[in-house]
C-alpha cells in the first residue's frame, strides 16, 4: 500500500493539470473574496451594516456563495477535476498497463488514487476558504465576525463536500474510462439534469405534490452540506440537515465507488 | 534464474477465441522471440501473463504468478506498448513515479536514461519525442527495478536502424547476464539476429517452439544448387536413384534434392563432372515463418493485383 501512496503522491505532483488546476481554484476563490470583500466594504462604509446584512457573510465569504445553498462551490468543482484526471490520464494515455505492471494490486492502485485526490483537494479546498477568510477579514473586520463558530462549521463541512464531489467524480470516470464524458456529465448532473427534474415535477400534474422528493437528488443534497441560509427541520426532513446531505450525497458517491470498483477489478486493463 | 512457464493461457473476446491453451517457456540467459501474424494473440498472451486481461491458464515467474511479486518491477520489466505515458509529463518524472511504486531510489531513474542514452532529454515532455526515443523511455522504465525477467512487445518499433542494432546489442547483453527475455518482433530478419528461441503463434494457438536453428530446419528443403557446365551428364548421373529428385533453378542451374553437397560433389568427382558451384539451401526465418503460418492469418490482404492495370485496359 505504501508504494502505491508513493506512487500516487508522486503522479499527482509530476502532472501539470494538477498545479494549474489548484491554481485556477485558489485564483478563483481569491478573486471572488476580494470582490466581495470590497463590494461589502464599499456598501457597509456608506450605509452601515445590519445583522440582516452580516448574517451569514463569513459562510459565505469562504465558500464563494455556496453556503446560500442555491449555487454550488465552484472551487470543489474545479479541483474535483484533479480526480477525474487521476483515472481519466490512465485510460486516455494507455498508462493503465504501466501502472499496473508497476503495481500489480488493482486494490492498492485503486485505494492510492482516492486517498491521495481527497487529501489534495481537502487542503487545497481548506487554503482557499482561509485565504478567503483572511481576505474578508482585511475588507470587513469592522462588520464582520469572518471565523465565528458557523464559518469554522462551515469549512468543515465545504471541505467534506469537495471529497465528497471528487470521489463521486473519480468514480464516474472510472466506471466510463472516460474523462471527457466525466467531466461534461459532472457539470451537467447539476446544473441541467438536476433542473430538468425540478421542472419535471413542477409541470406534471400527478409529480406535484411529491416534490418532496427531490430534496434526494443528490447534488440538492450537497448543497445542504453548507446552506446556512436555510434551516434544516430534520435529517432527512425538508429541508434536510447537513448530515442528511453529506448521508444522501456521500451515498451516491460511495455507492459508485464501489461499482467503479468492482468493475475495475474484473475489467482487462 | 528467471522461468517463465505459461501453462493453458487462453482468452476469448465475445466468444471468439483469442489465444488457445497456450503453453511455453522462457528460459534464462536467452532471448525469446515470440512470433505471430497479426491478429494471432501475441499481445493478448503477454498481457494474460502479466495478469492485466482476465483468462485461463498461469504464467509464473520462478515459480510464482507475478500478483504476488513484491514490488514487481524489480522481477519483471515490461514493455506492452508504444509511448505509454502522460504527453506532458517529463520524461524523469515518469520514471520517478514508476520508481516510487518499487521504492526505487531516484538514483536509478539516472542510470536506466543513462543506459538508454536519453540523459539530454530527461527534462522534455515525451510529446516531443520521436517514436524510437519513446521506445527507449519505455525500455527505460522495464529497466528501472534491475528485472531478471524482460517481456517486450514490438520493442523495436518506429527505431531507425541504428537503433534497432543497438536494440538488438542491447538484449542480447542481458540475456547474456542471465536474464530471461521475452520480446515480440514482426522484423524477422532482426529476430533471426535477436533470439536463440521461438515461440511461434497463429490464431491464438501454439504453432511451434524451440531453437531458432530448429525451426528454420523444419521449413528447409534440404536441397543444393549446383552449377555445372556438364548439365546432362550430372543429370544422367543423378536420374533414377533412390530419394533423389532433379530440378531446374531459375537460371538453369540444377536443384538436387535428397543429397548434401558433400555426397554431391564425391559423385560428380568420381564421374569426372566438373562442378562450378555447390551451395546448400537452406530456408530465412521469413520464409521459415510463412510457412509455418500459411492459413493462420488472421486478416489477409487482397491478393496483390496484375501490373496490366484495371479491367478493361492494358497497359500499353
Amino acid at each position: 500500500m505504501n508504494d502505491a501512496l508513493r506512487y500516487e503522491w508522486t503522479r499527482i505532483r509530476t502532472i501539470r493539470s494538477t498545479w494549474w488546476l489548484t491554481g485556477s481554484a485558489l485564483g478563483v476563490a481569491l478573486l471572488i473574496s476580494v470582490l466581495l470583500g470590497w463590494v461589502g466594504h464599499h456598501d457597509f462604509s456608506r450605509n452601515g451594516a445590519s445583522a440582516d446584512d452580516v448574517e451569514g457573510f463569513g459562510p459565505f465569504l469562504v465558500t464563494q456563495f455556496a453556503a446560500s445553498g442555491a449555487i454550488p462551490s465552484l472551487v470543489g468543482f474545479l479541483v474535483a477535476m484533479i480526480g477525474i484526471f487521476a483515472w481519466g490520464h490512465e485510460y486516455r494515455h494507455g498508462m493503465i498497463r504501466a501502472s499496473l505492471t508497476a503495481l500489480n494490486s488493482r486494490q492498492a492502485l485503486w485505494t492510492a488514487k482516492y486517498v491521495v485526490v481527497a487529501v489534495w483537494v481537502a487542503v487545497v479546498s481548506l487554503v482557499a476558504m482561509l485565504m478567503s477568510g483572511l481576505i474578508g477579514l482585511v475588507y470587513l473586520h469592522r462588520w464582520v465576525t469572518v471565523f465565528d463558530g458557523e464559518t469554522w462549521s462551515v469549512i468543515a463541512w465545504q471541505t467534506l463536500s469537495t471529497v465528497l464531489l471528487t470521489w463521486l467524480a473519480m468514480a464516474f470516470t472510472a466506471l466510463t474510462r472516460s474523462q471527457a464524458f466525466a467531466l461534461v456529465t459532472i457539470f451537467l448532473w447539476p446544473l441541467l439534469i438536476e433542473s430538468l427534474f425540478n421542472v419535471f415535477f413542477q409541470l406534471v400534474p400527478g409529480l406535484r405534490d411529491h416534490q418532496d422528493v427531490l430534496r434526494f437528488l443528490p447534488f440538492a443534497a450537497q448543497r445542504r452540506m453548507v446552506d446556512v441560509l436555510n434551516d434544516a427541520s430534520s435529517t432527512f426532513g425538508e429541508p434536510m440537515s447537513a448530515v442528511g446531505g453529506a448521508l444522501v450525497f456521500g451515498g451516491v458517491a460511495v455507492a459508485l465507488m464501489a461499482a467503479s470498483y468492482v468493475l475495475f477489478a474484473k475489467r482487462d486493463a | 534464474m528467471a522461468l517463465i512457464e505459461a501453462r493453458g493461457l487462453a482468452k476469448a473476446y465475445d466468444g471468439k477465441p483469442a489465444v488457445r491453451d497456450l503453453s511455453f517457456e522462457v528460459r534464462p540467459g536467452s532471448v525469446t522471440g515470440f512470433l505471430g501474424p497479426n491478429g494471432a494473440g501475441k499481445s493478448t498472451t503477454m498481457r494474460l501473463m502479466l495478469q492485466l486481461d482476465n483468462g485461463a491458464g498461469s504464467t509464473t515467474f520462478d515459480g510464482q504468478p507475478f500478483s504476488a511479486l513484491r514490488q514487481p518491477m524489480r522481477h519483471v520489466g515490461a514493455l506492452l506498448e508504444a509511448k505509454p505515458f502522460h504527453p506532458t509529463r517529463k520524461a524523469r518524472n515518469h520514471l520517478r513515479m514508476l520508481a516510487a511504486a518499487n521504492g526505487l531510489p531516484t538514483s536509478r531513474v539516472d542510470e536506466v536514461l543513462r543506459l538508454v542514452g536519453l540523459t539530454e532529454v530527461a527534462g522534455n515532455k515525451p510529446k516531443t519525442f520521436s517514436m524510437g526515443m519513446g521506445q527507449r523511455l519505455g525500455l527505460a522504465g522495464a529497466l528501472l527495478g534491475d528485472p531478471h525477467t524482460l517481456i517486450l512487445d514490438e520493442p523495436a518499433n518506429g527505431l531507425d536502424p541504428q537503433g534497432i542494432q543497438w536494440m538488438r546489442q542491447f538484449l542480447k547483453a542481458l540475456a547474456g547476464e542471465g536474464r530471461s527475455v521475452f520480446v515480440s518482433s514482426h522484423l524477422l530478419s532482426e529476430m533471426a539476429l535477436l533470439a536463440d528461441e521461438l515461440v511461434v503463434i497463429g490464431r491464438g494457438r501454439m504453432i511451434s517452439s524451440g531453437p531458432v536453428s530448429s525451426f528454420i530446419e523444419g521449413a528447409s528443403h534440404k536441397s543444393v544448387l549446383v552449377h555445372t557446365p556438364q548439365v546432362p551428364e550430372l543429370r544422367a548421373l543423378l536420374a533414377g536413384r533412390e530419394g533423389v529428385t532433379v530440378e531446374t533453378g531459375p537460371e538453369g542451374e540444377v536443384v538436387v534434392t535428397g543429397l548434401d553437397a558433400r555426397e554431391i560433389g564425391d559423385l560428380a568427382f568420381d564421374h569426372r563432372i566438373r562442378l562450378h558451384r555447390l551451395a546448400p539451401q537452406t530456408a530465412t526465418l521469413e520464409e521459415a515463418f510463412l510457412a509455418a503460418t500459411e492459413g493462420d492469418e488472421e486478416f489477409q490482404a487482397a491478393v496483390v493485383p496484375h501490373p496490366q492495370g484495371p479491367t478493361g485496359w492494358a497497359r500499353e
